[in-house]
Parts: structure tokens; sequence; C-alpha cells
């Protein structure tokens, strides 16, 4: 079947199977190997992209049924620029990342929030990430830094 | 099968725009399955506990998309569950249903699974039949009687006839929820016990209360993850319906809770656990539902 996706602003003509999963499609013919393959059974949140904004597993979504639809990886998170979101710089700063690998979909998702709630509360974000595991940090540093990076965009919008 | 990154299982893929081509697709191809949000299904395609030789994904279909909330609350089989957590609405009346949904795994999942998928799948430890079970909604299925499509509505605690079995027929669909608007003097609520938040219940405990002064008129309770079914404490209501709140008389009703459950040992809980920590959460959620209703319960 050939199906149209727009994957971070561009758009794709990709003729797929209907069993292919949309992870697959990003990291293996799409190189957007940011996006990770994590359970596979829809606990970690590893494979997290958001699907018009919203976040989703794309472990747990065939290719075909997002035809038309437009995705964002951590790839694209920052959006045009070369620069780094402030979700990312967040991350940095307050040492959010130990090993990475939850990294990508924890960003997603937290940026998910973050454009819907530009000043939410620790439990608004722990509710948030409930389906993004960090098996290094505690979660104590994530926290911290999506609150900075909230911060951050708050004072970037205010004139 | 074990579980890796890709599915191997082949199938074919049907999108239907319409309720009536869904019905006829699915009765063309008696071995497809149903595809809503995909949290439940393709797992069950992955490990090999389903091998369909179609799916039919359902998320297009605008007679299973309405969510309306004038007039008694009417939500399609396939409206994902955000829609819901998101409706200010829900929280304020329909707030047991509310809280299932917020209860319910993560964003990730309630963006994705439909209210439809999560009753179909029939997990007896699902969160939001019980709220629905004690609002007293009835589920609207759709199929096809003599090329047309038909509808039936059948009572929520119906619906469900086992661990993943339901009244559908093949063929058929859920095509929507429909709950009726509780009354001012009344209050609902949900808990559950899970290991952490994002599992599933352990047990749950939903309950629905109408006062009238000091009394429980009307009281409605249902238990889930501790039986074949989520099923209703009729025991518990029969004591209760009727007569003045007081905290001591829900403390000793409560227990009557174990004639209704039948728990199990299984992954997530053991038989003995769920025996013991059934009434206490059925106390806290009637206790809750009464404060909600605008009853005093003291501490």
């Amino acid at each position: 079947m050939t199906i149209t996706l727009t994957a971070n602003g561009k758009e794709h003509r990709l003729e797929v199977q209907p069993n292919e999963l949309l992870l697959n499609l990003l990291r293996d013919r799409l190189q957007l190997t940011g996006t990770k393959y994590g359970c596979g059974l829809g606990e970690c949140g590893a494979c997290t992209v958001l699907l018009e904004g919203r976040p989703i597993l794309s472990c747990q979504t065939l290719a075909v049924s997002v035809a038309g639809r437009s995705i964002t990886t951590i790839e694209g998170v920052s959006g045009e620029g070369s620069g780094q979101h402030p979700l990312q710089e967040a991350f940095l700063e307050e040492g959010a990342v130990q090993c990475g690998y939850c990294t990508p979909g924890m960003i997603l998702s937290a940026k998910a929030l973050l454009d819907r709630n530009p000043d939410p509360s620790s439990n608004d974000i722990r509710h948030a990430l409930r389906g993004n595991f960090c098996r290094c940090t505690g979660y104590v540093g994530i926290i911290s830094a999506v609150k900075a990076a909230a911060r951050k965009m708050r004072s970037a919008r205010t004139p | 099968m074990p579980n890796s990154r890709l599915i191997t299982a082949r199938f074919t893929y049907h999108r239907p725009a319409r309720l009536a081509e869904a019905l006829e697709l699915l009765a063309g191809l008696p071995g497809a399955r149903v595809l809503a949000g995909g949290t439940d299904l393709l797992i069950q395609i992955k490990t090999g506990e389903t091998d369909p030789e179609a799916v039919v994904q359902v998320l297009d279909l605008p007679e299973l998309s309405v969510f309306k909330t004038a007039g008694g609350l009417t939500v399609g089989g396939a409206v994902p569950l955000y829609k819901l957590e998101e409706e200010p609405l829900l929280a304020a009346k329909y707030t047991a249903l509310h809280e299932a949904v917020r209860a319910l795994a993560s964003v990730q999942i309630r963006t994705m699974a439909t209210l439809g998928g999560n009753l179909c799948n029939a997990s007896p430890s699902a969160d939001t039949p019980g709220p629905l079970i004690v609002l007293g909604a009835e589920a609207e299925i759709a199929g096809l009687a003599r090329g047309k499509v038909a509808h039936r509505r059948v009572e929520m605690v119906k619906f469900f006839t086992g661990p993943g079995t339901t009244v559908l027929k093949p063929g058929e669909l859920l095509a929507a929820l429909h709950v009726p608007e509780p009354p001012a003097s009344s209050g609902s609520a949900f808990l559950k016990l899970g290991r952490v938040t994002l599992d599933m219940a352990k047990v749950s405990a939903s309950a629905y209360l109408e006062r009238a002064g000091n009394s429980m008129r009307t009281v409605r309770l249902a238990i889930g993850g501790a039986a074949p079914t989520p099923v209703r404490a009729l025991g518990v209501e029969q004591i209760l319906t009727g007569t003045v709140f007081s905290r001591a008389a829900v403390e000793k009703a409560v227990t009557r809770v174990q004639e209704s459950i039948s728990p199990i040992d299984d992954v997530r809980s053991t038989a003995e656990y769920r025996r013991l920590m059934a009434p206490v959460i059925l106390r806290d959620a009637i206790l809750t539902a009464w404060r909600r209703a605008g009853g005093e319960a003291e501490e």
C-alpha cells in the first residue's frame, strides 16, 4: 500500500506493508534512529513520537494507520533551526540524562505537556511522564529539567 | 512467539469510512479482527495470541466518533480516551469514569486507545467498565440484519461474559456508550490498587450514590479485577440502599463484597490480597462518592 507521511515537516511517499510498524519505518527507512525500541509492549515509552503533537507509541502503531498524518520525532523537536529545543538544553543543564536511551521519548512526552500546559506542577509532570521509564536517573533530574525548560519557554514568550 | 520489534504475522488492512461499510467488511471476512487504537490487539498479534487474516480499523467511522455531553453522555466506540480525560464536564458529573480514564496506563496509551477498545478487550482488570456499570450505562451494538445496519442495546454489566469475551457476536461492533446524566444530589468515585500507577488494577472499586438528605437513595457498586468479569456488589448495595449514611454502617456492609467476587492468583496479585483489599477500596470509594454527593462523611 502506498501512503504519504509527514515526518518532521518533510513529506514522504512510501510503499508499506500492512504489518509494518511505524517504529521500523522511521528507524530503518527514514533513518530517524533517535526513536528507540524498548519493550515492544507499550510499557516503557522509549518509542514515543508525536502524532499531530500528541505522544503515541510508534512500536504499537501500524505505519499504514497514520497515512496522511504528521509525525514529530526527536530529530525534529527543535523545528527548522539547527539549535536545540529548550527541553534538550534543560536536560543537559540539569543532568537529566545518563545512558540516554529513554531521553528522546521523555523529551517528546514533555514537549507535548509543555505545548498544552506552560506551567505544570510536579504532579502534572509525573502524570505526563508516567509512560516513559528511565532506569538510570531516578527521575529527579528529569522533573527539574522539565520545570527549567518550562521557565525558559515562558520567558522566551514574554516580550 | 517471542516479542520483537517486528510484527511477523501477515494480514490485510482495511479502513472503512462508514459504519455500514465496516459491517459489510466484517461480514465478508470472518477471520478479521476489529482494530481501534491497537494498544491491545497489536501486542496480541505480535505475540501470536491471535492471528487474524485481516484487520478492520474503525477510527474513521463518524458513527463511532460521536462525543456528546448534552442530555446524558454519549461516547462513540472509537473515541480516544484522551478526549474523555480532557472534557471538564466529565470530571464534574461523571467523576468515576473520569478518574478511571486518568488512571488508565499512560498518556501515550490514552492518546491511542479508545473507550470501545478498552471495553471490547474485556480484561477483568480493565478500568473503564466499573464506572460505566455504576453510572448505569448502556452499550449500543451495531450489526447487520438482512443487509441493513441494526442496533441493539445491552446494559453495561451484561456486556461482559468472561475474560476477553463479550456479548458481541461475530460481525458486530460496539458503536457507542450511553450514560444517563446523574442528578445533582449524586456522586461517584473510582479507586484502583496497582503495583505502580502505570499498571492494570490488582483490584478496583467504583461507587455511585444518590443522596436524599442523610440517606442513600440509590447505591450502585462495582468491583474490577476480582472475578472473570467486572461485577456488581449487589449484597452491599442491598444493605445500604435506602438507609441513613454512617461510616460504621458502610464499614460493616462492605464485608459482604466477598459473596460477589471470586478472585484468582495471577501475575498481578494473589486471590488472598484481592479478598483483603476489595472491601477496603470499596469502602473508600463509597465514602468519596458520598462526599461528592454533598454528604458529610466523618473521619
